[in-house]
């Protein structure tokens, strides 16, 4: 039994990495000495569907200091699409400057290469296209004729959806509109990139390790045991760094070219339109149930755009199939290309935003049903996955309804919408569900030991990323605990493709994956030594272990993943959100005065850094309906959107205390330490939580996100509301 | 960024000097516009004169009993001055509500009066914008223009002019002092310092080549104890407003003897609601007289396809505004 703090799991522990990086020492990709360094800027298209007719690169190629400027007639050939688009945009290549054919507005059509940032970013203003323009696809309601079913398989169905909402008491069909976002991590995309003689060393600011060095090889028909990229410190990503970009491909083309490292950075603004996007999505839904509030139906339709190149489906309807116990239950998802880019992952894809829809539905049910909108959803629990028939390995749901409603102080709740008054203001209270899927996925780790005077110092070393999460810390904690010795003694070492493979930072899986592997890697050693020495851990302590193995250094590896009894189980994370709203009466400001957010997820490794991954969720899902939105100009198809100063991220005095509990929860199924994600179960709650707050406060439902003053003056209460 | 030069004049005289001679050039302030804008390639200057040293950063009593506002004293030296906090509480208001601690703290106050609309088409050079480049057209006459005016526009722009500070000027009836080369200057009304875009959308303002703004003087310190600023916006700081109301009474037995109202988001300029004004002096402070003051303001707006709201918004926010003013007490 490990009392001391510093040994082990569960501990509320500072950041092991954390004065590295308020020391400023914690380098990022584009901060790494690279000798003989050159700049690269890319060049964006000011159309959004047409062809480059003729290029002008005199004046730019003129400037001081300019080396090179490519496009795509001295780009590299790379490995193409297949012929058929649109590819799969989770495949391995990222094909850029390959014809005149310009797909969207901002896209890629030039690099600049000089000796400084400056002079690049200058040149590249100076290089002028001439371009034969066509009318672009830009437009949502105009292009839903070309709607159509997904290579990806995802449409659903159990039971008979019509049927269902025959039987019912009470039905429900809305439609609920969540917009394009943007995933802006603090640190920009780059990376710095040196080719030589066909191996690429690459510092990127990459989620995933292992799939930036695949992209790379591939895409440069390359073998991916020559490619090499580091990445220690990721400065946030949301999914945007999920998959390498065109970006990563343009840099290490840049060092091909003129035989020397290149530091391209993505800007701000090319942060809109060169990193993915979260696609807007219109959600239909038909929800049908008995008047004592047993559903019979739930039918969820997600109509949304992809590029014309690309495909991309946010899951919306996930959430839908396995939330709740109905008999019948029909999921669609519908692309339509569009000149835009392609959307990608963005923090819970899916569930974020189909969460919305789901739980705005389930709201509005309650009310129509006069049922509290807690007691609505514990009524339909569900300990099946309704969409699979296999038990959930642990499942709190009902528990973080019912703890969340009496910490929270539910029965404060106006029973009537729009009655609750404190001065200009009305008060509303809301509360929504939540789940996401906790992969685990095959990870792999080295330790090293050594043993100094009678201490035993461990290094782990696995391509792991931390991206903010707190990797580093879990993975020592992990380290730390299954060799008995103090976190202090563990040196943590992530991010390098030469480290043995992890899935890498993403999709909830981190945690899990990697503190599994490390565990894996751990045990292996212990039990080699334990072998060797005769001795036990427990009974003689590592060091005595390698002693008595006349070892001073010692070496293991390790893999874990999925067994058979989590292929089994349907492995969620759930949670609850409850929110207190202040709506202005005439102005249409709203504010939020408070949050509660009840997870079970799981073993907490750290409650510290799990603390920090759901406030962040709840103010990214606070973002989704205080003001985040990318407008397309309807016109042009640009971004209108196209700075800090345009797209509003939530500001400190927006958010309010959040509080949040985790549930105590063991789940041995999940994977051996019973560690459940915790990275995207935050922001799923959020939005439909605080938009049924604003219904409570208002009488006013509102469906389209985000819900600004202009939405919130203009809406008309409920029929039916006082 | 396109290559400039960098000069940091001495005295006044050697700044106006330095403009006059190349025409090309701009004055840097706090740059919390002017490098952001340059940065987008949206201003181009050849020169760049560094003012925000010289001798205008101070706040003193004028003769008229007023105070002068130094044009190159930053917004939040002024708008905490103690002074500006007792005697003009709307401006101070108005003025903390903009942008963030930390460009307030770099911003200066004539810099303030000559900030760049953010029309989203004004800022992307791609797009055409008659106030950027000069009859490329109006891009967010028939595009995105939710945000955009509702009074004094015309076919040529429908931008306005974002500032806080500049709208609660505007109801203290400011007047702004430009000096030129030669030592002489002129001063003008606060009012008259914005223009209307007409065919013109490339001048902001009035002044005249050469000039550079010295001073921002107020008159006696009025609306003490009965002001408010309101601003309506998509979040709760660091954004511009969708609308803003300055809103300053003074109450006499009853009735409202002096009254200073203005509005921002809505117009080339900040808007003075001078028949609103006029309705409610000599007349009761009520809800009623407010709301119909109100009416009275929003009459005559112009919708663009996408901001009829500012309408309704507008006619709560001075109502509210007025109220708040009312509600205040010493």
């Amino acid at each position: 039994m490990n009392t001391d703090i510093s040994i082990g799991t569960g501990n509320p522990i500072d950041r092991v990495e954390g004065r590295l990086k308020v020391m400023g020492l914690a380098k990022y990709a584009s901060e790494f000495n690279v000798k003989n360094l050159a700049y690269a800027q890319g060049i964006n298209s000011t159309i959004a569907k047409g062809t480059i007719t003729a290029i002008d690169t005199s004046e730019a190629e003129k400037q001081k200091g300019v080396i090179k400027v490519l496009t795509y007639k001295n780009a590299d050939k790379l490995k193409q699409y297949d012929e058929e688009l649109p590819a799969i945009s989770t495949s391995s290549i990222q094909p850029v400057l390959q014809s005149a054919d310009v797909y969207y507005y901002g896209e890629y059509v030039g690099l600049v290469i000089a000796e400084t940032f400056e002079q690049a970013q200058y040149a590249a203003s100076l290089v002028k296209y001439t371009y034969s323009e066509e009318k672009p696809d830009i437009d949502f309601d105009s292009s839903r004729a070309k709607a159509y079913r997904p290579t990806e398989k995802s449409d659903y169905s159990r039971g008979d959806v019509s049927q269902g909402l025959a039987e019912a008491d009470v039905t429900l069909e809305q439609i609920y509109n969540t917009p394009i976002e943007h995933h802006h991590p603090m640190e920009l995309h780059a990376i710095i990139a040196s080719w030589n003689n066909g191996n690429v060393e690459a510092y990127a600011s990459q989620q995933i390790i292992d799939d930036a060095t695949l992209t790379i090889a591939d895409t440069f028909q390359i073998e991916k045991k020559n490619v090499r990229v580091i990445a220690p410190f990721v400065g946030g990503g949301f999914g945007s760094k999920l998959h390498a970009k065109q970006h990563v491909i343009l840099g290490v083309m840049a060092s091909k070219q003129i035989g020397r490292p290149v530091q391209m950075t993505v800007t701000r603004n090319q942060m809109f339109t060169n990193t993915n996007l979260r696609q807007r999505n219109e959600q239909k839904m038909q929800v049908g149930a008995k008047s004592d509030g047993s559903l019979t139906a739930l039918s969820h339709d997600t109509l949304s755009h992809t590029s014309t190149y690309e495909e991309f489906q946010e899951s919306c309807g996930t959430v839908t199939k396995m939330l709740y116990k109905t008999p019948n239950n029909k999921v669609t998802h519908r692309l339509m290309p569009m000149n835009l880019q392609t959307p990608f992952a963005m923090r819970a894809p899916g569930e974020a935003t189909g969460s919305f829809a789901l739980e705005s539905a389930m709201d509005e049910m309650a009310w129509k049903l006069k049922m509290d909108p807690v007691d609505f959803r514990v009524k339909n629990d569900t300990q099946v996955d309704p969409s699979s028939d296999k038990p959930f390995s642990s499942r709190l749901l009902n528990e973080c309804l019912k703890i969340g409603a009496k910490e929270f102080g539910w029965e404060e709740r106006p029973q009537k919408p729009g009655t609750k008054e404190e001065g200009n203001w009305l008060v509303g209270y809301g509360v929504s569900g939540a789940s996401r899927r906790a992969p685990y996925q095959k990870t792999s780790a080295k330790i090293i030991l050594e043993l100094k005077d009678s201490e035993v110092f461990a290094t782990i070393q696995m391509d792991a990323t931390d991206i903010g999460t707190g990797s580093y810390t879990i993975i020592a904690q992990t380290a730390s605990e299954y060799l008995n010795i103090p976190v202090a003694q563990v040196d943590v070492e992530l991010g390098d493709s030469d480290f043995p493979k992890t899935p890498g930072s993403g999709g909830s899986w981190g945690a899990a994956s990697f503190s599994n592997g490390a565990r894996a890697a751990c045990e292996n050693a212990i039990a080699s030594l334990e072998e060797k020495s005769g001795l036990k851990l427990a009974d003689a302590g590592l060091a005595k272990l390698m002693r008595s193995g006349n070892l001073n250094s010692f070496e293991a590896e390790g893999t874990a993943e999925p067994d058979e009894e989590f292929k089994k189980h349907s492995v969620f994370s759930f949670g609850a959100n409850f929110t207190e709203v202040w709506v202005d009466k005439d102005t249409g400001v709203f504010r939020i005065k408070r949050m509660l957010n009840v997870a079970s997820c799981g073993k907490i490794l750290n409650p510290k850094t799990a603390f920090g991954q759901i406030i962040g969720g709840c103010v990214m899902g606070a973002g989704m309906v205080i003001a985040e939105q990318t407008k397309v100009e309807p016109n042009y198809g640009n971004f209108i959107t196209r700075s800090f100063a345009d797209y509003h991220v939530p500001v400190n005095l927006d958010m309010a205390n959040i509080d949040v509990i985790f549930l105590p929860e063991e789940d041995k199924i999940a994977n051996k330490m019973g560690i459940k994600g915790v990275g995207e179960l935050g922001i799923t709650s959020v939005a439909a939580s605080i938009a049924n707050a604003i219904f409570n406060a208002t009488g006013k439902r509102m469906r389209d996100l985000p819900i600004t003053p202009e939405k919130l003056i203009l809406a008309e209460k409920e029929p039916g509301v006082a | 960024m396109r290559p400039f030069t960098y000069t940091q004049p001495e005295t006044i005289e050697e700044a106006l000097t330095a403009s006059v001679t190349n025409t090309d050039s701009k004055y840097l302030g706090g740059g919390t516009n002017l490098v952001d804008l340059m940065k987008e390639d949206v201003e181009r200057p050849s020169q760049i004169i560094e003012v925000a040293d010289l001798d205008f950063n101070t706040i003193t009593s004028n003769e008229t009993g007023g105070i002068t506002l130094g044009a190159m004293l930053s917004n939040s030296e002024t708008a905490n001055h103690p002074d500006i906090r007792k005697n003009y509480p709307l401006l101070s208001m108005a003025m903390l509500s903009a942008a963030t601690a930390q460009i307030r703290n770099m911003a200066t106050n004539g810099g303030n009066l000559l900030q760049r609309t953010r029309c989203p088409y004004f800022f992307e050079v791609s797009m055409p914008c008659n106030k950027r480049e000069p009859g490329s057209g109006c891009g967010a006459l028939e595009g995105a223009n939710s945000k955009h005016a509702i009074f004094g526009w015309s076919e040529s722009c429908v931008a306005t002019h974002p500032s806080d500070m500049c709208v609660a000027l505007a109801a203290l009836e400011a007047t702004v002092t430009l000096q030129k080369p030669g030592g002489t200057s002129r001063t003008i009304e606060f009012t008259d310092f914005h223009r209307l875009p007409g065919d013109q959308p490339e001048k902001d303002n009035t002044i005249l080549p050469g000039e550079i703004i010295t001073a921002i003087d107020l008159p006696n310190p009025k609306f003490q104890t009965n002001y408010h600023y309101l601003k309506i916006r998509e979040r709760s700081s660091y954004a511009f407003a969708l609308i803003s109301v300055a809103a300053g009474l003074q109450i006499s037995g009853g009735k409202i003897t002096n009254i200073g109202l203005a509005m921002g988001g809505v117009a080339h300029k900040p808007w003075k609601l001078i028949k609103a004004e006029a309705f409610l002096t000599g007349k009761m402070p009520t809800k009623a007289n407010f709301e119909q003051a109100a009416e009275l303001a929003l009459k005559g707006a112009k919708t663009l396809s996408e901001n009829e709201y500012k309408v309704i918004m507008g006619i709560k926010a001075i109502v509210r505004a007025l109220e708040q003013a009312l509600a205040k007490t010493a």
